[in-house]
């Protein structure tokens, strides 16, 4: 009897909709969309979106790994997009539903890890470096200075294996993909090194205590450190000489999406260049959208840290997709650091 | 009872509420540091205009209202089967839900849901975090309603047997209406747990289930601000509410 | 009376899975190798690493706990008031307690900021991120787990034992000492028991406060099901666990001859 009114109860409330209006189920990180964005497309085009965010791509996988999560359009960084679609988890994107991929610049056009575009839109670049308080000194952008033994106890790493085993491995010279061990190994023994004067592996919770000034540098990405630069002027940022790890999240279709038109409808409504503008401006990120980039105010459009000049840029490395056995060696060495 | 009994009493009872009463305290300071520069509401005006916040709160008061009236029921049925009948199963189970980590409990229900759905077409949401609340409050209620159970007297029940009632209505009339604060206190607790839930919400949550907690947490990560004191004040003052009525409710 | 028994059979049937999850859940042939995996020095420390952090969550909450529950009992009508609210704390939810000591213990929290305008220190000391602040914070959500099976049992000790060894001249220290600690062992053991576990097993504390400097079972479980995106070793590691701590109730269990009250 209870067994019964239970599994009624629970078939009432899935079937339970008050709205009749299609509806889209978007899943971004946090803090990577203008306000009105979603507003202005349901105005446009009379659906509902439902926006939720998350902090991770471990926390968006694990969530869309059994392919029946309900989010329709998620946004992967670029090197989930491989092994998300060899998963099966992808639907394949239709260029002529997108007719202003035109506005992306010509690189984002056909990049690296998927060509043609056949299964993603790049949404925002990133790069992730070095932001450090004014008063330090400071002889050359490089790794470095995050090992410095003066800053004891006052510098931070990102909590990201990917991140934070990229930088070593960049410090020492090596390629940020490595997957041979002798080179993990290093990077290894040089995090273990730093962990002396490390305060703590923190992701954007950095970004207070370095406003505060309780941090003294840190590794962080272009975009968090931007919004850390505009609420003081005590802090700079800048990328390493030895190379730093690039990064583009992207916007991709699930298989599982019923909605796949309207999915189409709002990734061709991100590349409007003033939506993508807006988008850029509060995020504070580097948009790909070559006519988006024209709209946005000076000090974002000419700022060295979301657009460094051709010579910085080249010393940026893509983040690759690793192999499971890449991957299993990866965590490995990122747990025995975290457990010395 | 000595002074310093009392003095070290005193201590730790602070050492229990300062963090707490910081936190309140602060909620309604008017800037955001620990300066303090006097007191203001605007953190929770700030809340209520925040339409994500009021949007968890539904949906935690909800997930938590549903779960509670069904591991309570069903809890309390399986504290009463085991009172009568003494099974090795059903109090394995229950102690097993009680020991396990939060995060080996969430796992294990995204594991299963996981692959439930690649054949049925469901997909996470609120359904599933209802089936996980309900999975780990099972356990408490039972704790709470059999404790009651053993101190009362079988033979009241067995004195109905006797007189022709059946099992049903022995238990109906006879055990039910002297379980009830107990069944009230288990009720309150259930609430209360699956209310503050973090862990096993967030990994089995779906599109539309966000919660509080999920809530807290994310705003957490990124920054300590006044609003998310305020947010973790109404929350200290609502549970603790329902506490406090909870357990007058199991005194009488 | 038989729907009762699906859920909790549900959650068994999880288990049941998540074996299955060991032996390749995901497409792998199934093999015990996850479990080999464990048997490696780096593991095997985080678990010992584990477990001395719950050992000493629970070691510290014993002498915290125990005056609280003696000024309890003996509160004579009011002991129901006192008792409840020692438990307050506990239901409010764990993030918003962990959080609590986030606001505190960071470099511009509270704590700093009194002991800054009090000119004990000229600078903030670092009392966030590290094993220090996790302890602080364990200790705190799981006080009062042990304060309530330790009053349960010195509710029932006779206060006229306690009065006898005051008249045989002991001072109130040694009779505590003497007389009340050892009655009250089984009330501390059961404490025990249910502040080690949830504290070995715990994954939110640690990552707020901990700074991701260290790593402790919970964390290896959540990360082998997030990032390592390897939920076969995941499951393994959390089965291990699972059948750890059965272990210690079971023994538990049959030394003191009683269940969970």
């Amino acid at each position: 009897m209870k067994r019964r009114t239970f599994f009624l109860g629970m078939a009432g409330l899935s079937g339970c909709t008050r709205d009749t209006r299609p509806r889209l189920n978007v899943y971004n990180w946090s803090e990577y969309i203008a306000a009105e964005t979603i507003s202005r497309f349901e105005e446009a085009t009379g659906a509902r979106v439902h926006y939720s965010i998350y902090e991770s791509n471990e926390e968006l996988l694990a969530k869309i790994f059994s392919g029946n999560s309900g989010w329709d359009v998620v946004f992967p960084s670029h090197y989930y997009v491989a092994p998300m679609q060899e998963n099966g988890l992808l639907a394949p994107l239709n260029s002529s539903q997108l007719p202003l991929l035109s506005n992306l610049t010509e690189d984002m056009q056909h990049p690296v890890w998927d060509t043609n575009l056949d299964w993603c839109m790049p949404y925002m670049l990133g790069g992730a470096g070095i932001i450090h308080q004014v008063s330090l000194k400071v002889e050359e952008p490089s790794w470095q200075l995050l090992w410095r033994d003066d800053l004891r106890g006052k510098v931070t790493m990102l909590d990201d294996p990917a991140d934070s085993i990229g930088a070593a491995l960049l410090k020492l010279g090596y390629p940020l993909n490595a997957t041979e061990s002798t080179a993990l190994e290093h990077a290894k023994q040089e995090l273990i090194r730093q962990k002396k004067i490390l305060r703590a592996y923190l992701n954007s919770e950095s970004r207070q205590a370095l406003v505060a000034g309780d941090l003294l540098a840190s590794h962080l990405w272009a975009t968090t450190s931007l919004l850390a630069i505009a609420e003081t002027d005590q802090l700079t940022y800048y990328y390493p000489r030895e190379g730093f790890a690039r990064y583009a999240d992207c916007a991709v279709i699930l298989k599982e999406s019923k909605r796949r038109d309207l999915a189409h409808e709002f990734l061709n409504f991100l590349l409007r260049p003033e939506i993508a503008a807006a988008n850029a401006k509060a995020a504070m990120t580097t948009t790909p959208n070559a006519l988006a980039r024209e709209l946005l105010p000076p000090s974002l459009r000419e700022s060295a840290v979301l657009f460094p000049d051709a010579e910085t840029l080249a010393l940026g490395q893509w983040f690759a997709a690793l192999s499971p056995e890449g991957q299993r060696l990866r965590d490995r060495i990122w747990t025995e650091v975290k457990a010395h | 009872m000595s002074l310093t009994l009392r003095a070290m009493a005193g201590v730790i009872f602070a050492f229990l509420y300062l963090p707490l009463g910081a936190l309140i305290a602060f909620s309604v300071n008017d800037s955001a540091s620990t300066v303090w520069e006097g007191f203001s509401w605007r953190w929770y005006l700030e809340l209520w205009n925040d339409p994500q916040i009021l949007n968890a709160t539904a949906n935690s008061l909800l997930i938590a209202t549903i779960s509670t009236v069904l591991s309570t029921a069903i809890g309390t049925l399986a504290a009463y089967a085991l009172w009568k009948r003494r099974s090795r199963t059903l109090i394995t189970t229950v102690y097993l839900s009680l020991v396990t980590p939060e995060v080996v409990m969430g796992v294990a229900l995204l594991a299963l849901y996981q692959a439930v759905f690649r054949y049925l077409d469901i997909q996470l949401g609120m359904h599933t975090v209802i089936l996980a609340h309900v999975s780990f409050c099972i356990s408490y209620v039972v704790l709470v309603v059999l404790a009651r159970l053993r101190t009362m007297d079988g033979s009241l029940e067995e004195a109905a047997l006797d007189l022709g009632a059946t099992e049903w209505q022995a238990f109906y009339r006879v055990t039910l209406p002297s379980l009830t604060p107990a069944i009230a206190a288990a009720a309150l607790l259930a609430f209360s747990t699956s209310f503050d839930d973090y862990v096993i919400t967030s990994l089995v949550a779906g599109v539309d289930s966000e919660t509080l907690p999920m809530l807290i947490y994310a705003k957490a990560r990124r920054a300590i601000s006044p609003s998310v004191n305020a947010l973790c004040a109404i929350i200290v003052v609502v549970i603790g509410t329902l506490v406090l009525l909870a357990q007058r409710l199991q005194k009488s | 009376m038989v729907g009762f028994f699906l859920l909790p059979m549900v959650v068994i049937l999880t288990y049941s899975l998540l074996t299955r999850g060991t032996y390749g859940g995901l497409g792998l042939p199934w093999t015990l190798e996850n479990y080999q995996r464990l048997a490696d020095p780096l593991y095997l420390t985080i678990f010992l690493r584990s477990f001395l952090l719950a050992g000493v969550v629970t070691v510290l909450c014993i002498p915290l706990a125990f005056p609280l529950a003696l000024f309890i009992s003996r509160s004579g009508r009011r002991k129901l008031l006192w008792l409840n609210l020692v438990m307050l704390p506990f239901f409010t939810s764990l993030l918003v307690r962990t959080y609590a000591w986030m606001f505190l213990l960071r470099d511009t929290g509270l704590v700093n900021a009194i002991l800054l305008k009090l000119g004990i220190i000229t600078s903030p000391l670092p009392l966030l991120y590290n094993d220090g602040a996790v302890l602080l914070g364990l200790v705190y959500s799981y006080l009062p787990f042990m304060v309530l099976p330790v009053y349960a049992t010195l509710e029932r000790v006779d206060p006229a034992l306690l009065e006898a060894a005051a008249d045989l001249g002991e001072r109130p220290w040694g009779a505590i000492r003497r007389v009340l600690l050892p009655l009250t062992r089984p009330g501390i053991l059961a404490g025990s028991v249910l502040v080690f576990i949830p504290s070995l097993g715990s994954y939110l504390t640690p990552d707020l406060l901990g700074g991701g400097k260290s790593i402790l079972v919970g964390n290896v479980i959540q990360n082998q099901f997030t990032s390592a995106r390897d939920w076969p070793f995941g499951a393994s590691i959390a089965i291990c666990l699972m059948l750890l701590v059965f272990g210690l109730l079971r023994a538990w269990e049959s030394r003191t001859g009683e269940g969970i009250e």
